[in-house]
């Protein structure tokens, strides 16, 4: 008996998969928050601080909780957020900054997010505060003053998408050197980058700098950095 | 040659030194923070004698001990750091910006190089991120073999850390007796899942396949091995005056700090604060094992060292129990629209061929406008991911919420005020990985 | 141009460059530019079980100007580049350049805006190592590609023509066939 025998004989089982083809990835324009997830966990799920927020701070607070996954994020307006941390700091004890990022949208109005992710420890519980930024005011106060681990986050967030964080002490690039003119995780901002915004060492240690290191693309030559002695069988035929 | 572009920048040509704008800046900063130590000197840049000066010394990027490639630039009076600016983004490569054109699943050999010192942690991360935006279902057996994976990767990465740190402070056998044991989990990730070092044996919904019965023998004797190797790493360093004096009361963080600077794994541990997500947010099926967080109170580089001793031996008995309650099953989930259909579907029927074209061109295509949060405790400390999806097979925003990026954080404040000799040690004992922290 | 004379590729001058080769190929001292994955398993490709050292690559020279062979193992981002190349020029001739892993020859996987795509746009590489990460086994097998490619230089011989003395890498001497330029 060949030893692959078992290999040869189909092990499919009958089972719903093997339905018909359903077209599966038309999106679903809303998300259902009424079907359970397997992964919501019970640290997302903080109705009692949602609902200290809403009353500290009425009008700041958006009144959309936006809950996916047992996850609940609340939004707040940009110029209350160093307020909100500090009340969630002191009173709600959400000692710990986790992270803050920045979403690009890509719509007209409203078009970046900041996130604030921050833990409790004494109440095991996590929270998500979202910030709407437009894109014609990009200022947004900086929550260093509460959280001191925000500094390098904030600067993650300028140096990718360009919102500036006042009164942060240090309002520098982070990634990026500080020659890079641009936002790279601006939606718009190509993948490959853009030729010629970040210069390359030369290929020989008296040369330029290059701005193009693929002129063949482009149809240049491309410098070498040695010189091919010369063929006595150039320039004939064949 | 090529045209010279119109910006800032091109205009310096030959006068071009490393990133003119970039290092202003840097130097600017560095003189305009705070002194940690009072001014001793005024105007000491013009003082004749070099006593009273003060330097400014640039670690890195390119340096052994730097763990990669990170910048420290440094002004010290004597020996004593008064000022340290770190610079990263020396590894940055724009991975989220990748993670918009990739599908899920084929993000998965980025989140490899991330943290290369435990690529399966950052696979289990990535794939619990997503089955939780889509509410896939991961079977039983999938679960604790991730969960043996991931402690393994958390062994292979404090080997690392040990065996560097210590070549670091000048011991080279530990580096030696280190890479033995990787070798040796080396070859464990090479049975299961086909390559070294980078794997990426998760796949979303699931494994790629199945552990053999050779690889289970192979991490049972691992794990019979290796409890040995680390009492015998103790034995010599617990109690050994080198490395105790190089390491007792040096970056001493206490616990507000630790929070307030938001460091996080084993350097929040040290310092007395118990936030491990295995007990904060179970993930996978660390509820139902049994396993002790280590805790340290005095906050220095040797309470961060016992910490990550103490962790490596409770790896250890947490893989005992997943090997002894490994239940049998699938190992990937059976709905072919959120997970590959396996390779017998696949070749023998239509359905199971045409999911498996449809899930590597689309794949999962989870809900318009969901967006959530999912972390890990890799070994590094608290690995998260903010996925937000727009309804297609690609993430619309993948943001990676890197331990090392928070805990270089923390370092910059640690520097200040230690001697430049304990630089290599204070960077080795937070074990930051540039890979994570550049994403 | 005297192809004959006592210090072109005569037999003293070919006997001393097999002995200058020797020496260079088995004792090349690495500079690790351990960047990213592939410096972890350059550190494997050092330690116990695939041994460097067995090959005269027993110290790893982290100073360049004590190196000759300059490891580039990982993506080397724009930022970077620049340090890199000036570690390359405080490394003395003759060097060799090894581009280990798919991102240090090409760019590799990452194929973004943030990664020079291979290190060879401002380095002059030798040998390229395909992998990702490549197994110790193939950067020793990288390792002989070097000691090979050392093995067959003319060092001595183009040194010294007709009394001058120009640099291997300048000169433009006579080709692998004896032709004049």
């Amino acid at each position: 008996m060949r030893k692959d025998a078992d290999n040869v004989v189909p092990k499919v089982e009958e089972g719903p998969s093997h339905q018909a083809l359903k077209f599966f990835f038309t999106p679903v324009d809303e998300p259902k928050p009424d079907v359970e997830n397997h992964y919501a966990k019970s640290t997302t799920h903080l109705p009692e601080v949602v609902a200290a927020l809403r009353e500290q701070f009425p009008d700041a607070v958006d009144e959309n909780i936006h809950e996916y996954a047992g996850e609940q994020t609340v939004f707040v307006d940009k110029a209350h957020i160093v307020d909100v941390c500090r009340f969630l700091k002191e009173e709600q004890s959400f000692v710990y900054l986790s992270d803050i990022g920045g979403v690009d949208r890509f719509t007209d109005e409203d078009r970046f997010e900041v996130f604030y992710n921050l833990v409790s420890f004494e109440k095991r519980k996590r929270i998500r505060v979202k910030v709407r930024v437009d894109e014609e005011d990009l200022d947004v106060p900086s929550v260093t003053g509460v959280y001191r681990a925000a500094n390098w986050s904030e600067r993650e967030v300028f140096d990718m998408l360009g919102i500036r964080f006042t009164e942060h002490p240090d309002l520098r690039r982070m990634y990026m050197p500080e020659d890079f003119e641009y936002y790279p995780q601006r939606k718009e901002f190509p993948q490959l980058g853009i030729p010629g915004s970040l210069p390359l060492p030369p290929q020989t240690p008296e040369g330029e700098l290059q701005y193009d290191p693929f002129p063949a693309a482009h149809g240049r030559l491309t410098p070498k950095s040695y010189e091919e002695p010369v063929s006595k069988y150039d320039g004939e035929d064949d | 040659m090529s045209a010279k572009p119109s910006f800032a920048a091109a205009d310096l040509g030959q006068a071009f030194r490393f990133w003119p704008r970039h290092n202003e800046a840097i130097y600017d900063r560095l003189e305009s923070k705070h002194a940690w130590l009072e001014e001793r000197h005024d105007d000491t840049s013009d003082a004749e004698d070099p006593l009273e000066n003060e330097m400014i010394l640039n670690i890195g990027p390119q340096h052994p001990a730097t763990h990669g490639v990170l910048r420290c630039v440094v002004k010290m009076d004597g020996e004593t750091i008064e000022k340290s600016v770190l610079d990263i983004g020396y590894l940055h490569r724009g991975i989220e910006k990748l993670a918009e054109s990739k599908s899920y699943q084929e993000f998965m050999p980025y989140t490899d190089r991330m943290d290369y010192l435990s690529p399966y942690s950052n696979n289990v991360a990535w794939c619990l991120v997503v089955e939780k935006l889509a509410n896939i279902e991961v079977p039983e057996r999938a679960q604790w073999i991730r969960m043996i994976m991931c402690e393994l990767a958390r062994i292979s990465s404090h080997l690392l850390w040990l065996g560097v740190g210590l070549m670091d402070a000048g011991a080279v056998s530990v580096f030696l007796w280190a890479f033995k044991g990787r070798e040796d989990l080396y070859n464990i990730f090479d049975e299961v899942a086909g390559a070294r070092f980078t794997v990426s044996h998760s796949r979303i919904g699931g494994l790629a396949s199945d552990v053999s019965p050779t690889a289970l023998a192979m991490i049972r004797d691992f794990v019979d091995s290796f409890g040995d190797d680390v009492d015998g790493w103790e034995d010599f360093l617990n109690r050994n005056r080198l490395w105790i004096d190089r390491n007792k009361d040096v970056g001493t963080i206490t616990r507000e700090e630790a929070v307030e600077l938001g460091l996080t794994g084993a350097n929040l541990r040290a310092s007395g604060e118990p936030y491990d997500i295995r007990r904060f947010e179970p993930y996978l099926r660390y509820e139902d094992v049994d396993f002790d967080i280590p805790i340290r109170e005095e906050g220095d580089s040797l309470a961060r060292y016992f910490v990550r001793m103490e962790e490596m031996k409770e790896s250890l008995r947490i893989i005992r129990q997943c090997l002894d309650r490994l239940p049998e099953g699938s190992i990937r989930t059976d709905d072919a629209k959120l997970a590959y259909p396996s390779k017998d579907e696949v070749y023998y029927s239509m359905e199971g061929m045409i999911h498996d074209f449809l899930y590597t061109d689309v794949g999962v295509a989870p809900p318009k406008g969901a967006y959530c949060y999912s972390a890990i405790e890799s070994p590094k400390g608290e690995l998260g991911w903010y996925l937000e999806s727009d309804g297609t097979g690609n993430p619309w925003r993948a943001r990676l919420n890197a331990p090392s990026f928070a805990n270089l954080q923390g370092l910059e404040y640690i520097m200040e005020g230690s001697l430049v000799a304990d630089t290599v040690i204070l960077i080795g004992s937070l074990d930051p990985v540039m890979g994570e922290a550049d994403k | 141009m005297a192809s004959n004379s006592a210090f072109n590729e005569g037999f003293l001058t070919t006997r001393v460059d097999v002995v200058l080769n020797w020496a260079r190929s088995n004792s090349l001292m690495p500079m690790p530019m351990g960047l990213a994955c592939c410096a972890i398993e350059m550190m494997a490709f050092a330690g116990p079980k695939y041994d460097a050292a067995r090959f005269g690559s027993e110290a790893m020279r982290f100073s360049p100007r004590q190196a000759d062979l300059m490891i580039v193992a990982g993506w080397v981002s724009y930022k970077m580049a620049h340090a890199v190349r000036r570690v390359w020029d405080q490394m003395a001739d003759p060097k060799w350049c090894i581009a280990m892993g798919a991102c240090a020859s090409t760019g590799g996987m990452h194929r973004c805006y943030g990664v020079v795509q291979g290190c060879d746009n401002f380095l002059p590489v030798d040998v390229y190592v395909a992998g990702c990460p490549p197994r110790p086994e193939a950067v020793v097998h990288a390792l002989m590609d070097i000691q090979e490619k050392i093995r067959n230089e003319y060092s001595v011989a183009q040194d010294y023509v007709d009394g001058s003395q120009l640099p291997a890498s300048q000169d433009p001497g006579t080709g692998l066939l004896g032709q004049t330029p």
